[in-house]
C-alpha cells in the first residue's frame, strides 16, 4: 500500500468511527495505529466531531493532507464496535488497499434497524420509562402512544434533513399535545409522567457520556462541541414541551 | 416493590439498544448495565442524598461497562452510552421547564440547579472510572512493551 492509499484507508476508517458516534481519542488512536502498522511514524491527526484533518509525508518528504468533513452523524454503536474490530484487524494483518477498503465497506453495509423496528422500540422506551418514573399502567400506554407518534414524525422530518434542534422541538411538542389531548378527552392521567416517559426517546441526543470521555481524554474542543449540542437538544425538548403545554392552556384553559 | 424499577430500566434500555442499532447478545449485556446502575442507586437510598446516589450508581455502571468491554472485546462506549440513559435526569429537565412556564422563578432555579448537579455527578462518576481504566490499560501496555497494534 502506498502512502496515498494508506492515507485514504486511515481517513475512511476514522470517518466511519466518527460518523457512528465514537469518541475523538478512539478515532485519532485508530488512525495512528493504522499508520504505525504500515511503518509510517510521522502521521498527524486532528479530529473534532464534525471534521477530521490528517497529514502524512510521502516517501519523498512532501506532505499529503486530507480533510474530511463529517456532516451526517448518527449514533450507531454496532458500527463503532465493528469499525473498531476492523481497525485492529487492519493493524494485525496489514491487508492490501483493496482488502482494507472492502473490510471497511463491509462495516458500512451492516444492516440497521428500519422504521418498523424503531416503531416497536420507541414505545418500549416510553412505556417502561413512564413506569420507571412512577406512572400508572394507563399513563404508560399513553406514553407509548406518544412515543410512536413522535418516532413517526421524526422519521418524516429526517427524510427532509430538518436540523436536530427543530426535530427535537417538534418531538417534544407532539408528546405534549397528545398528552394534553388525553387530558381534554377526560382520561385521568398524570401529565408529567407521560411526557417524561415519552421524552426519554429523545434523550440519546444528550451525549453526556461521549462529551465527558472526550474532555477527559484531553479533547476539550471536541468535548465542548458535544456539550453545546447536548445543551441545544435539551433546550429544544424543553421548548417544544413548553409550547405544547402553553397552547392548550391558552385556548381551553385546562 | 421499589426494585421493580430495575426491571423497567432494563426493558427501556432494550428499546434504546434498538434505537442505537445494536445487534445480537450485546443488547442483553448493555441493558443489564442500566439495571445495575439503578440497582446501586436504590441500594444507596439510606444516604438520603440523590446526588450521591446518582454518583454511586454511575460508578457501578461504569465499572461494569469497563469490565464488559474487556471481557467482550468491544469499546466501552456502547455499554456506558446505554446504561447511563436511565440515569439521565429527564424528570428534572421536565419539572424545570414546567416551573419556568409557570413563572415560578425560585422553584425553576432550584430544580434547574439540582438537575445540573445530577448531570455533574453522572459526569464525575464516568470520569473517575474511565480515568482509572485508561491508566490501567496504559500501564498494562507499558508492561507488555509491545509495539504495533494494541488492543484496548
Amino acid at each position: 500500500m502506498n502512502r496515498e492509499e494508506l492515507l485514504n484507508v486511515a481517513a475512511e476508517a476514522g470517518g466511519l468511527l466518527l460518523r457512528s458516534g465514537a469518541e475523538i481519542y478512539r478515532v485519532e488512536e485508530s488512525m495512528h495505529r493504522i499508520f504505525e502498522a504500515y511503518g509510517v511514524r510521522d502521521g498527524n491527526v486532528f479530529a473534532i466531531p464534525s471534521c477530521i484533518n490528517v497529514t502524512i509525508n510521502t516517501d519523498g518528504g512532501a506532505p499529503l493532507t486530507r480533510v474530511m468533513r463529517i456532516l451526517d452523524r448518527q449514533t450507531n454503536l454496532d458500527r463503532v464496535d465493528r469499525a473498531n474490530d476492523v481497525c485492529r484487524r487492519i493493524c494485525r494483518e496489514k491487508p492490501s488497499y483493496e482488502e482494507a477498503m472492502a473490510l471497511l465497506d463491509s462495516v458500512r453495509r451492516r444492516p440497521v434497524y428500519g422504521l418498523p423496528a424503531q416503531l416497536l422500540a420507541s414505545p418500549l422506551v416510553g412505556f417502561f420509562f413512564c413506569l420507571f418514573f412512577g406512572g400508572s399502567l394507563l399513563d404508560s400506554v399513553w406514553a407509548a402512544l406518544c412515543s410512536v407518534a413522535m418516532r413517526l414524525l421524526l422519521a418524516w422530518l429526517e427524510r427532509w434533513h430538518v436540523n436536530a434542534f427543530f426535530c427535537n422541538l417538534m418531538g417534544g411538542a407532539v408528546s405534549g399535545f397528545i398528552t394534553m389531548a388525553a387530558v381534554l378527552l377526560g382520561f385521568a392521567v398524570n401529565t408529567d409522567k407521560i411526557i417524561i416517559g415519552a421524552l426519554m426517546n429523545l434523550v440519546p441526543g444528550i451525549v453526556i457520556t461521549t462529551f465527558m470521555r472526550d474532555m477527559m481524554a484531553g479533547d476539550v474542543v471536541a468535548g465542548l462541541i458535544r456539550f453545546s449540542e447536548s445543551l441545544l437538544v435539551a433546550t429544544a425538548i424543553a421548548l417544544g414541551v413548553g409550547v405544547s403545554l402553553m397552547l392548550p392552556r391558552l385556548i381551553f384553559g385546562v | 416493590m421499589e426494585y421493580l424499577q430495575c426491571l423497567y430500566a432494563f426493558a427501556s434500555c432494550v428499546g434504546f439498544c434498538i434505537l442505537l442499532h445494536i445487534r445480537g447478545s450485546s443488547i442483553f449485556w448493555m441493558s443489564l448495565g442500566g439495571a445495575i446502575g439503578w440497582f446501586f442507586y436504590l441500594l444507596c437510598a439510606p444516604a438520603q442524598n440523590d446526588i450521591f446516589q446518582y454518583f454511586i450508581g454511575t460508578l457501578a455502571l461504569a465499572v461494569y461497562a469497563e469490565v464488559m468491554a474487556r471481557v467482550r472485546r468491544a469499546p466501552a462506549t456502547g455499554y456506558l452510552h446505554v446504561a447511563l440513559l436511565p440515569m439521565v435526569p429527564g424528570g428534572g429537565i421536565y419539572y424545570t421547564m414546567e416551573y419556568g412556564i409557570a413563572g415560578n422563578a425560585d422553584l425553576f432555579l432550584e430544580t434547574g440547579m439540582h438537575t445540573l448537579s445530577i448531570a455533574g455527578s453522572l459526569a464525575l462518576g464516568i470520569l473517575v472510572v474511565s480515568s482509572v481504566a485508561r491508566l490501567a490499560a496504559l500501564m498494562g501496555e507499558e508492561r507488555r512493551a509491545r509495539r504495533g497494534c494494541r488492543g484496548e
